[in-house]
């Protein structure tokens, strides 16, 4: 590299990339980690390079908790936790937020319940007691769960017009079956359906601190914070909900098409998924890498073929998504629709080609520096960060999973992607599901398989 | 434990290299990582007429090959450097940018290099990113529900001169019309270095950068750059309205847009006080009153482009409203919104904690601003804006107390200034499921 004492001389320009300099070593910051006598488990890092904080109160339990009777409940529960406390009237906690400089989320996921906070780190103390407030002592003002049941309801009939979100939904029905990761949302008798006590009794059962974890982030002194924390949370006591015991998905065998009837549509929402694995998972590592070559990143053979040569779709992906007890691996592309046949032909071609050939020497180092950098870049923002220790943390993953994940990935070779992609592509007994005009593509659909319609509100046609 | 609020200074350094452009350098030797951005004063605005979406398809054929770098490669030699990459068109600039390891600094700045001394694609590249953008419009406008709503559907009801009001995505015929000549003309007269600012943040000394910048782009010609064209509005003498059809949303929806003070005047300043005072989320005075107070709406919010624009701009408020509710009943609720800020003055301890909020989110916007892994993307953002369109990389330092100083008489005469309805258009988002636009 050139340096200050070096004058830049002329130098003809150079016709090929630079090599990389050394790299410099990535340190992850030290963590506070430590349980409450409740049971609340506390996470902090420093991050003080900007004045502010993030923090994460987690719940682990989610939709996944309440699917058997009232889907979706967990998400009601959290939206209303907002609206109210024992102490606050909802205009109160967002005029609070201001003054603060704060923002404010509560959402419930399939496998867990949050509260997020990020504001001026001047006012951590006030943030983390208002945090505590909406965890202890959420009212459920029976307006404000009238006005958000209004609210979601709406959010749902929006929904039910979106092509991506209707094939997510029903690629879930198919993969999960019985299992409470089939319900992606609810519908809206169901909405309709909730009453305010059964928010409440959710609140009580799985809002407590022997299921809790506390995530934060920012520029403050650990000690000092783990203190504050200790004053605002001590005296929390609750027992712990009985832990989810789900039936096993029913793993599909053979392809089969699942045809989402959106009118109108000018494009198909192509999504072809199979059952795979948690982060937990030994497969983990090599199955990521995988993933980053087949079509998880910009530089991966199907977004070179199916966008860059043959100009299908703008942004198409595959993804492992690691939910808690069962994984599962898609891929989607929103195509015109007279290409719908022709993409599901090219993500089978690339997804056989992984299972059947070694990756090259090239593509291998490639993608293992694609992760590995990708990864450190995570350490340099406060939401980065927060994210990393969350996964960590809630996942129960090693303590040193940061500071090992970067020479894990290093250490795969070519005969690990094919494993992985062996296992966890399920080219076979992959369900295809597109959502679009029937009259455009039900005949592109049958060249792949068995062909169920359904409308967009999930009945079968 | 409230410790005290401490004031953030950003190190800034910059300098300009014989050919004309501007390099701005951030130190920040806190993680191993660099962002770098190259910043052209071009964007949809001032784009060909006949060629709507124009600045936006030739964003894209920035990625699809240099001298040195043909297709792919710049995608991979930034992926396989453990790097992210993007580039976005705005209405005033366009803009390329990477996150990466800081071990591939000199790597990212060859290849920024390579592309603004030579673009090299072919009708081939053309064809195929015509279709990507195709289906990029699709998928973001046509075939979503309020798609386009309202960035796209509101400036042709706003505005009246061409470069502020047409279709910055681009009608199909326009891109369909778009020629090789086309993109290599555009490159010829807007990709110059002296139409530019390299930006590099991270952890590196600033003098290794400059050096390096100077080694990479100090010798790519300067161009002579046409001269700017006349962007600015006819006087408004009268509210405007438009009416567009929305295909698949059932909820009838409403933006309102008010014209922006020029920039850097103390309107400008006032203006963007009221519209944290109007805007925000729930303690914004348009969502506590139409969603959570009078219930008429179900998501109600806006936001103003306060130092992305440099030209006309509105402050925009986006309403979803229930169907029960006329758009007349919903547009007089939130004009008596507007009418109490004319009315009486803010009270001091409504705009102290707003103030204190828009502290938080510009600290918040240069720390992050584009998700988790693209590390002070917000603060390489500002930095360009205030470089390109204000001559002053370090009013990142002193921008804020402006803001902090607007007093309630002055937001009250912003409002009765400018939240009048001669400074605002108003667009309908009818419903095709409720008889659609009449």
């Amino acid at each position: 590299m050139t340096t200050a004492s070096t004058p830049a001389t002329p130098r003809p320009y150079p016709t090929a990339a630079p090599a990389l300099g050394p790299e410099s070593p990535v340190s992850w910051p030290a963590r506070t980690v430590h349980a409450l006598p409740s049971g609340l488990r506390v996470v902090l890092a420093e991050s003080r390079q900007f004045p502010k904080m993030s923090a994460q109160l987690f719940f682990r339990s989610g939709n996944a908790a309440v699917a058997h009777h009232s889907p979706g409940l967990a998400g009601m529960t959290a939206a209303v936790v907002r609206t109210g406390t024992a102490s606050r009237p909802s205009r109160r906690i967002e005029e609070d937020l201001r003054r603060m400089g704060a923002d404010l989320g509560t959402h419930a996921g399939a496998d867990s319940s949050v509260i997020s906070i990020s504001g001026l780190a001047e006012f951590s103390g006030q943030m983390l007691e208002l945090v505590a407030d909406l965890a202890r002592h959420a009212s459920f003002p029976a307006d404000e769960f009238e006005r958000e049941r209004r609210q979601r309801l709406e959010e749902l009939r929006v929904e039910r017009t979106t092509p991506s979100f209707l094939a997510s939904e029903r690629l879930r029905h198919v993969l999960f079956g019985e299992h409470p990761y089939a319900i992606a949302a609810p519908t809206e008798e169901q909405v309709a359906a909730y009453r305010r006590e059964q928010l409440e009794e959710f609140y009580r059962g799985h809002y407590v601190p022997a299921d809790a974890l506390l995530v934060a982030v920012g520029d403050f002194a650990a000690d000092a914070m783990l203190a504050q924390i200790e004053k605002t949370f001590g005296d929390w006591k609750a027992a712990q909900p009985e832990p989810l015991v789900s039936p096993v998905p029913p793993h599909p065998s053979g392809r089969r098409v699942h045809l989402v009837h959106v009118p109108g549509t000018v494009q198909t929402q192509v999504l072809v998924g199979n059952l795979a694995i948690t982060r937990r998972d030994p497969d983990w590592y090599r199955t990521a890498l995988a993933n980053s070559i087949y079509g998880g990143a910009f530089h991966s053979r199907l977004v070179i073929n199916i966008r860059e040569q043959k100009g299908y779709t703008y942004s198409p992906r595959s993804s492992v998504h690691a939910l808690r007890q069962q994984g599962y691996f898609t891929v989607h592309a929103a195509v015109r629709n007279d290409v719908a046949a022709a993409t599901l032909t090219e993500i089978f071609y690339e997804m056989d080609r992984m299972r059947a050939l070694p990756v090259t020497p090239e593509e291998l180092d490639s993608a293992r520096n694609y992760l590995a950098g990708v990864f450190s870049l995570g350490v340099a923002t406060q939401d980065g960060l927060l994210g990393q220790l969350s996964t960590v943390y809630l996942d129960l993953l090693p303590a040193d999973y940061l500071e090992t994940y970067r020479e894990r990935i290093r250490a795969l070779t070519a005969e690990d992607v094919l494993v992985a992609a062996r296992r966890h592509f399920d080219s076979a007994n992959a369900q295809i599901v597109l959502a679009g005009d029937r009259e455009q593509i039900a005949a592109q659909a049958a060249l792949f398989g068995p062909v169920t319609e359904y409308d967009g509100r999930g009945n079968s046609m | 434990m409230n410790s005290q609020a401490r004031k953030l200074h950003i190190p800034v350094e910059h300098t300009t290299l014989s050919n004309g452009l501007r390099v701005v350098v951030s130190p920040d030797r806190s993680a191993p990582v660099a962002t770098v951005g190259v910043y052209y004063q071009i964007g949809f605005r001032i784009e060909p007429r006949g060629r709507s979406g124009f600045a936006h398809l030739f964003e894209h054929m920035m990625f699809q090959g240099s001298e040195n770098a043909g297709k792919m490669e710049h995608i991979r030699l930034i992926n396989s450097s453990g790097g992210l990459l993007n580039g976005t068109t705005n209405y005033d600039v366009t803009n390329y940018f990477e996150a990466v390891p800081s071990n591939a600094l000199e790597r990212v700045l060859w290849l920024e290099a390579d592309r603004m001394r030579a673009l090299k694609v072919d009708d081939e590249n053309l064809r195929n990113q015509r279709d990507v953008v195709k289906e990029e419009v699709r998928v973001n406008v046509m075939n979503q529900p309020y798609g386009g709503f309202s960035w796209l559907d509101l400036p042709p009801v706003a505005f009246r001169n061409w470069p502020n009001a047409h279709n910055f995505y681009g009608d199909f015929a326009d891109l369909d019309a778009a020629t090789l000549a086309d993109v290599r003309n555009f490159f010829h007269t807007y990709y110059a270095p002296n139409n530019a600012v390299l930006l590099m943040l991270g952890d590196f000394e600033p003098a290794e950068a400059f050096a390096l910048a100077k080694r990479y782009f100090d010798d790519i010609p300067p161009h002579p750059l046409p001269p700017s064209p006349d962007v600015s509005e006819p006087p408004q003498t009268e509210e405007r309205r438009g009416e567009v059809e929305e295909k698949f949303g059932p909820l009838p929806a409403m933006a309102v847009g008010y014209t922006a003070p020029p920039r850097g005047t103390p309107d400008w300043r006032a203006f963007t006080i009221l519209d944290r005072v109007l805007h925000g989320g729930r303690a914004g005075r348009v969502h506590r009153h139409l969603v959570l107070e009078k219930q008429i709406a179900v998501e109600a919010d806006g936001s103003v482009d306060t130092f992305d624009a440099n030209g006309p701009t509105q402050m925009v408020t986006r309403i979803f409203h229930k169907p029960e509710y006329t758009s007349d009943a919903t547009l007089a609720a939130f004009d008596q919104v507007i009418g109490e800020l004319q009315e009486r003055e803010i009270a001091e301890d409504e705009l102290d904690p707003v103030k204190v909020k828009f502290r938080a989110d510009y600290y918040g916007m240069l720390e992050g601003g584009m998700g988790s892994y693209m590390p002070r993307f917000g603060l390489m953002h500002y930095l360009a804006c205030f470089t390109l369109f204000d001559g002053d990389p370090e009013r990142v330092n002193t921008v804020l107390d402006g803001f902090l100083a607007v007093t309630p008489a002055e937001a009250q005469a912003a409002a009765r200034k400018y939240l009048v309805p001669r400074n605002r258009a108003v667009l309908l988002r009818r419903p095709v499921a409720m008889g659609g636009a009449r």
